[in-house]
């Protein structure tokens, strides 16, 4: 069922413009970035400005975000799913070995986090299963709130109440991926489920927000759709929520697809140029938010991106469940991660480009659930 | 300048520079800056102490510093409360008492919310803390915060981290001329003849972060803005010579008040 964009966030009245050299030279150094200005450095014209681009994007990362990377680390909880994603190695039809953390598994797997330091946790679970709902994530929470400092998650959508508990146990961000805007092929990807939804999902960060979550990451799985058109709408989706809670913090990630147990092939393939031009593209827009690049990427493009509009990446990512302490080594992962440095690896790669590697940059005694007035 | 002592509340410093340790390329890199400018205060955010971690805590190489007083801040705090435990933690860990009181519920922004810090100062003030609040260059809010006790009032030259200058300058006149307590321009300053136009106009002090964490050679821009707030400085003390904006008329208009009557 296809109905209209909301007007914060249908994209085409930017869509199909043409840019002159011109046009991309005054986007690259616009004063007040708008929609226009992301449509001209999302245009394949702009791919020609590639270098000029790159440059901008590092000189408002570095004036904003000075000579540092925040780190995080994704803790796979559960991979028990009954999604349909066509392209996710763990949907209910892919032959995978499922895995949950029991209550020990997961204090075994936040004090190896913790011995590597690290305070920014994510939690990822699938869609939602008898074996991972609210009262376990909410357990879940608690556990690693007593390791760490900044406990987020990466889970399936919820009602305003959910976020609300979850918030209260002490979870401060939440990541939801719309991963397409595209509502005909986001029909086509989501073959059955509540994922289906796709207007639930779209609305899924406000409820967050109103719930009290304190951040929502957003983004949009590039391959899927027209990237253009994807771009163009997280750009605009973060731009309504930062209008609408805030306070909020609100951050935008670039997960690309990757090769998967489930051989999905990318009908819009994005390689690693058109990638770096949409970061540059979203920073130049959006100078002031966390840009997220995954472990997903090659080290390559990770060290070259590194402060080139990226502020925020995760490190030491296993995509299985278990994966820190080896409780479970057979259980599927979502997704292969192609940059495998370890913590200190990854440090000295940061170090030796000139970044301090932030692994500690909130602080617990913040953590109470936010309002806002729209909420 | 040797003798040019600033007093906030209890607190004696021999240098205008204050100094912010966020941003920069390791903490290596900090600590030299921090040593170039010859500062005597740095603010540290608490969120940034990490005792678990020596590599990325701040807090503890900066606590080996002889000379330096530490300021740490509440940035993170959305609100008063949250301001006011922050603080609480920061002087516990630190042993220090003075604090820069920052709630910017914007995270993408960083302004500063005037009300939230007004209330967060009441408290702090009969907590015993030396308050130094990090404000909008609001001339009354301003008045309003000495009022309470705090010991400086901090406002902003332009928006954490924009380089901007000092876009609020007439405002930062008017909080100079009206003020009891040191006035500090805080965040917006990118070049050190910024610091000096601020010290020229009368400020007490200046504070600085991303403008020497982000230069090319930090604890050279370090040494630089410590000449520049210290050329402001003797500049504002040895008197600039008034402006005017209008050429003496060779006929002045006041001439028939000496003329006799006919």
């Amino acid at each position: 069922m296809i109905e209209q964009l909301p007007d914060w966030l249908n994209p085409e009245p930017w869509l199909n413009l043409d840019f002159s050299a011109a046009d991309i030279e005054r986007a690259i150094g616009a004063d007040a970035p708008n929609e226009k200005t992301m449509a001209a450095l999302l245009s394949p014209r702009a791919a020609e400005f590639l270098e000029p681009m790159a440059q901008r994007a590092q000189a408002i990362t570095k004036r904003h975000f000075g000579r540092t990377i925040s780190l995080y680390t994704p803790l796979y909880l559960s991979n028990f799913c009954n999604g349909g994603c066509l392209y996710c190695g763990l949907a209910a039809d892919r032959r995978a070995q499922r895995a949950v953390l029991n209550e020990a598994q997961l204090r075994h797997e936040m004090e190896a986090i913790k011995e590597m330091h690290l305070e920014e946790l994510v939690l990822l679970t699938g869609e939602r299963m008898p074996e991972a709902d609210v009262p376990y994530l909410k357990e879940c929470i608690s556990i690693a709130a007593e390791y760490i400092h900044n406990v987020n998650i990466e889970v399936f959508p919820m009602p305003e109440s959910e976020y609300r508990e979850l918030a209260e146990a002490g979870c401060t961000g939440v990541t939801l991926y719309q991963e397409t805007y595209d509502q005909d092929i986001y029909e086509k990807m989501h073959r059955w489920g509540d994922k289906r939804d796709f207007f639930s999902r779209l609305d899924a960060p406000d409820r967050a927000l109103k719930g009290g979550f304190r951040a929502v990451g957003i983004g949009a799985l590039l391959g899927l759709a027209d990237p253009t058109y994807d771009m163009l709408c997280v750009y605009r989706h973060a731009k309504y929520l930062l209008k609408t809670y805030w306070q909020a913090g609100v951050s935008v990630s670039f997960p690309r697809i990757r090769p998967q147990m489930g051989g999905f092939q990318a009908d819009y393939p994005v390689d690693e140029k058109m990638l770096a031009q949409y970061i540059f593209a979203m920073r130049i827009c959006l100078p002031e938010i966390p840009l997220v690049l995954s472990t997903r990427e090659p080290r390559r493009v990770r060290d070259g991106m590194a402060g080139l509009g990226i502020s925020k990446m995760s490190v030491a990512s296993k995509t299985t469940v278990g994966g820190y302490s080896d409780d479970s080594e057979e259980s599927t992962e979502q997704f292969e991660i192609s940059d495998e440095r370890n913590i200190p690896e990854f440090c000295e790669m940061l170090r030796t480009r000139g970044f301090e590697p932030v692994f500690k940059n909130w602080d617990a005694t913040y953590r109470e659930p936010a309002h806002y007035a729209k909420a | 300048m040797t003798n040019d002592i600033l007093k906030v509340g209890d607190q004696e410093l021999g240098s205008r520079l204050f100094l912010g340790t966020g941003k920069f390329s390791s903490t290596q890199a900090m600590i030299e800056a921090v040593k170039a400018s010859g500062t005597e205060l740095v603010t540290v955010a608490l969120r940034r102490f990490n005792r678990d971690q020596a590599e990325d805590d701040l807090y503890g190489p900066l606590s080996l510093l002889e000379n330096v007083k530490l300021m740490p801040n509440t940035s993170g705090a959305m609100n008063a409360k949250e301001a006011v435990r922050a603080a609480m933690l920061g002087r516990e860990l630190s042993k220090s008492r003075i604090v820069k009181l920052e709630i910017h519920p914007n995270p993408h922004h960083l302004l500063p919310d005037a009300i939230e810090t007004f209330e967060a100062a009441i408290e702090l003030v009969k907590q015993d803390f030396l308050v130094l609040p990090y404000i909008p260059a609001d001339p009354v809010l301003a008045k309003r915060l000495e009022d309470i006790g705090c010991a400086a009032v901090m406002p902003l030259g332009a928006a954490i981290g924009t380089g901007k200058g000092l876009s609020t300058a007439e405002m930062i006149k008017i909080i100079v001329r009206d003020a009891s307590v040191p006035v500090v321009v805080d965040a917006g300053l990118r070049s050190p003849s910024e610091a000096a136009a601020a010290m020229e106009m009368g400020c007490d002090a200046v504070l600085v972060n991303s403008a020497v964490a982000a230069a090319e050679n930090p604890a050279a821009m370090g040494a630089a803005f410590k000449t520049g707030t210290e050329a402001g400085r003797m500049a504002f003390e040895a008197g600039l010579m008034p402006t005017s904006e209008i050429a003496v008329a060779s006929s002045p208009l006041t001439s028939f008040l000496s003329a006799s009557d006919d």
